[in-house]
């Protein structure tokens, strides 16, 4: 029997002679697959809101625009770290409040705005530290001109995390004083002036970005001279997106990450951009239900973490111990507690309490909704009967915090994701004092805590940090108020000819980009 | 004629009007603070003051109502909170893409269902008629969404024909058709169905009509019959089918506009939705509630042209 096998343009061809493709005989341009062309295809996994690092969303795909189009002193570097950005000749910490840089001649603002300058970086971050982004600029005082290109960065208190955390995140970018100031100050979508190894010469919303190169630019050129950026919000839809050949990276969810690991497509390879967000179970240490530290500590101890790092996200979760994210200085290996639930039991023999009934609310997407329900098995084995609550994500956010409601009173358990940076100090600042309330919603506060954070603010020696960030997360968890669940990974299938790089936030830097 | 038509008009501007109060209601009765939920966790209280001044949140629920049918009778639509572009003009980017999908889906799902459904009712019972049952059966029961992936899974992933994502180069209508071709198959593969089966019940209630049989009395031709008289009366509840299923794809195309990653009206209300951009989910509604009622309209004075009793119905 002959085996019948058609091309793309025969069964096209064979359609158009059939009428149903009508006028488009002959003439079908969109086969040019991204894995055939000279072009790049991206995934973006959401609509662009606005590129001013000052009053963006942040993430992704504002950073990855900006990195291809803007000028910085310093980018994530591929081993996590920073390393000095293509615009300039130098930055080097002269010590712990003074940072030196000095710009590259001839780096050329777009719609001839001259020069990038220093002045253009001081713009920048004085109006970064009274942006919607300020927090990032805690510790900047102001930038010293020296003369056109060079400059130094004055801190008001030593801040280790400063060059990670600020400067080579997407807030620190440099915009152009005089361009910016043109717009009138604030800008959304389109950057007022450019000036980076790409330049974007087509956005159309929910379909397209066009990077192509920047004939003005004098840095090294990057491997991939064309990238078109697709808008994709769906991860299924990016996942068979990239198996049709139509995308050459794309980010997937934990259920593909899981598909993949088994069998991936011909020619792909999965890369782990970085695992900075961590999930935890809270309590309301001050809710009469749970006021009982014992309470408390036979949760922790009924609760299974591997469990759900198993049943909700197949195993592509890393387990937490702690806050401290993976890879980054102060990540714990254990917990201070351990799944044990005759021990459970017996902590709440000991608190005299039984047939205890507690709410648990989440935020309503599969994940969480998988991981309540582990949680509710695993204490029911233990006598407490939880009721979940899903949430939509409007009241979900407000319900901890005192400004928006009395529905922190009514807190009981609840589970909970923050993002981190690329620094450990980042999540810890939402557990100090001045944060019950507000993001403290397991509203616990503890002297020794609030110094250690100072200091290891402060600290520039890794030593010293671990030792003090591992004491910190101890002191969370001997609160009874966290179980700690799980680090989520971002994660992304690409091509395997294609060598990509990303910000520790899971960001894509295309400009260092590379063929393999 | 005039007075159904003006009678028509008056009731659709009513039903407009209170589709747009419902939305309104909704939307304030959404739980939580409108401008915290708006602007994140991240806006400082400067900010967030502006923007409810801006939005009109700090004045009473009547006044605000009031402002924004004003603002919507000017066609002003409010700006993307996010990006600041006119409500109006994001919409009318997508806009013409879901009306292309809509019209492609309905079109070739009317083109191949309604012969099926005449060819069922003219030999019921038949071979032919139960084939094309359970094809209608079928087409109906599969949700359009588990269409789309499988109809990716195979013309794009297994064979490579067609595309998966995007809606084609603007100014390529070769390049469009391509990437319309299996999002309008997804989209319209259950209209087949409910297309069929209603011309064929149409049909059939026609068919047993006196005058079709003493049309067959006087010797007519068969096909004479059936196409002249039986299925211009048969077609009416279809064109209203197709007029109210036009109106509801405008914002059901959503799942093949997201699977495929095409510009819509459906995908930007999700979008708008995940982002809290209220002023677009606004627009986009209040837009696809006009268009739902300008093709019902359209539809129903179609019927009573085709249909002159119809008229005194209203």
């Amino acid at each position: 029997m002959k085996k019948i096998m058609q091309t793309r343009r025969q069964v096209l061809q064979t359609l158009a002679f059939t009428g149903i493709a009508g006028a488009a005989v002959g003439k079908f341009p969109g086969m040019a697959y991204a894995a055939d062309g000279g072009t790049l295809k991206i995934q973006f996994e959401r609509e662009l809101d606005s590129l001013d690092p000052g009053y963006f969303v942040g993430g992704s795909p504002p950073n990855d625009v900006n990195w291809a189009i803007m000028p910085a002193l310093v980018l994530y570097s591929r081993d996590g770290g920073w390393t000095p950005s293509p615009h300039v000749e130098s930055v080097v910490a002269r010590d712990s409040t003074h940072i030196d840089f000095t710009l590259r001649k001839g780096m050329m603002w777009s719609n001839g705005f001259g020069e990038v300058t220093t002045e253009d970086v001081a713009y920048t971050y004085d109006r970064e530290a009274v942006s919607e982004w300020k927090g990032d600029f805690v510790a900047y005082d102001h930038v010293e001109i020296k003369d056109k290109y060079s400059g130094t960065i004055v801190l008001n208190q030593p801040f280790a995390p400063f060059m990670n955390t600020t400067l080579a995140s997407g807030t620190g970018i440099i915009i152009c004083k005089k361009a910016v100031e043109a717009a009138g100050g604030k800008f959304t979508i389109e950057q007022p002036a450019t000036c980076g190894p790409y330049m974007v010469t087509e956005y159309r919303q929910g379909q397209v970005l066009k990077l192509r190169p920047n004939p003005d630019w004098n840095g090294a050129k990057p491997a991939y001279a064309n990238i078109d950026c697709l808008f994709v919000t769906e991860p299924s839809a990016a996942a068979l997106a990239f198996e049709a050949g139509e995308l050459d990276i794309a980010k997937i969810s934990s259920e593909a990450y899981a598909r993949y690991l088994k069998e991936s497509p011909a020619n792909s390879a999965l890369t782990v951009a970085g695992a900075l967000q961590y999930m935890w179970m809270g309590m309301n240490t001050d809710h009469p239900k749970l006021k009982d530290i014992r309470v408390r500590q036979a949760i922790q101890h009924a609760v299974d973490a591997a469990s759900v790092v198993q049943g909700a996200y197949a195993g592509t979760a890393e387990q937490s111990y702690g806050v401290v994210c993976p890879g980054l200085v102060g990540r714990r290996e254990k917990t201070g507690y351990s799944y044990d639930p005759s021990k459970a039991k017996a902590l709440l023999d000991e608190a005299g309490v039984s047939g205890l009934k507690l709410t648990l609310r989440t935020l309503n997407n599969q994940e969480r909704m998988l991981s309540a329900q582990i949680i509710q098995a695993n204490l029911a084995a233990i006598g407490i009967t939880v009721e979940i609550i899903p949430l939509d994500s409007g009241p979900f956010w407000n319900m901890g915090q005192e400004s928006k409601g009395d529905t922190w009173k009514e807190l009981e358990l609840w589970i909970m994701r923050y993002g981190s940076g690329p620094d450990p100090y980042e999540p810890f600042q939402w557990f100090v004092k001045d944060q019950v309330g507000v993001w403290n919603w397991e509203r616990w506060s503890s002297d020794e805590f609030e110094d250690l954070f100072a200091k290891g603010v402060a600290e520039t020696d890794s030593e010293k940090r671990k030792e003090i960030y591992f004491r910190m997360q101890e002191i969370m968890e001997e609160t009874g108020a966290y179980v700690f669940l799980t680090h989520e990974p971002e994660v992304f299938i690409h091509k395997s000819s294609l060598s990509p790089h990303f910000a520790p936030s899971g960001e894509m830097i295309v400009g260092a980009f590379n063929k393999v | 004629m005039w007075s159904y038509l003006s009678k028509r008009i008056l009731l659709s501007v009513m039903i407009v009007f209170l589709a747009i109060l419902a939305l309104f209601i909704t939307l304030h009765s959404i739980p939580g603070d409108p401008v915290s939920i708006a602007l994140g966790p991240r806006a400082t209280p400067e900010i967030q003051a502006e923007y409810a001044a801006r939005m009109h949140l700090d004045k009473p629920l009547y006044h605000q109502f009031a402002i924004f049918i004003g603002n919507v009778a000017r066609g002003d639509l409010g700006k993307d909170l996010f990006s600041n572009r006119s409500v109006l003009l994001i919409l009318s980017e997508q806009l013409p893409f879901t009306i292309i999908l809509a019209i492609t889906a309905i079109g070739w799902s009317a083109l191949i269902g309604i012969p099926l459904g005449c060819l069922s009712a003219v030999k019921p019972n038949s071979i032919v008629d139960r084939i094309t049952g359970i094809l209608s059966v079928g087409t109906i029961a599969i949700p359009s969404f588990l269409v789309s992936i499988w109809a990716i899974l195979i013309f794009s992933v297994g064979l490579k024909w067609l595309p998966v994502i995007g809606a084609g180069e603007p100014g390529d209508i070769g390049d469009q058709i391509y990437h319309l071709i299996l999002p309008a198959f997804a989209v319209g593969l259950g209209w087949v169905g409910y297309l069929a089966r209603m011309v064929r019940a149409s049909m059939l209630e026609v068919m047993s009509e006196n005058y079709i049989r003493s049309a067959h009395a006087f010797g007519l031709k068969r096909r004479t019959i059936i196409f002249r008289y039986a299925l211009k009366v048969a077609i009416l509840p279809t064109i209203t089918l197709i007029g109210v299923g036009f109106g509801a794809l405008l914002s059901g195309t959503v799942f093949a506009e997201i699977i495929f990653s095409r510009p819509g009206i459906g995908k930007i209300i999700y979008n708008m939705v995940l982002a809290r951009n209220f002023p677009v989910i606004q627009g986009a509604v209040l837009i696809t509630i006009g268009m739902y009622v300008v093709v019902t309209l359209i539809s129903d004075l179609l019927v009573s042209l085709l249909d002159p009793r119809v008229r005194d119905t209203l």
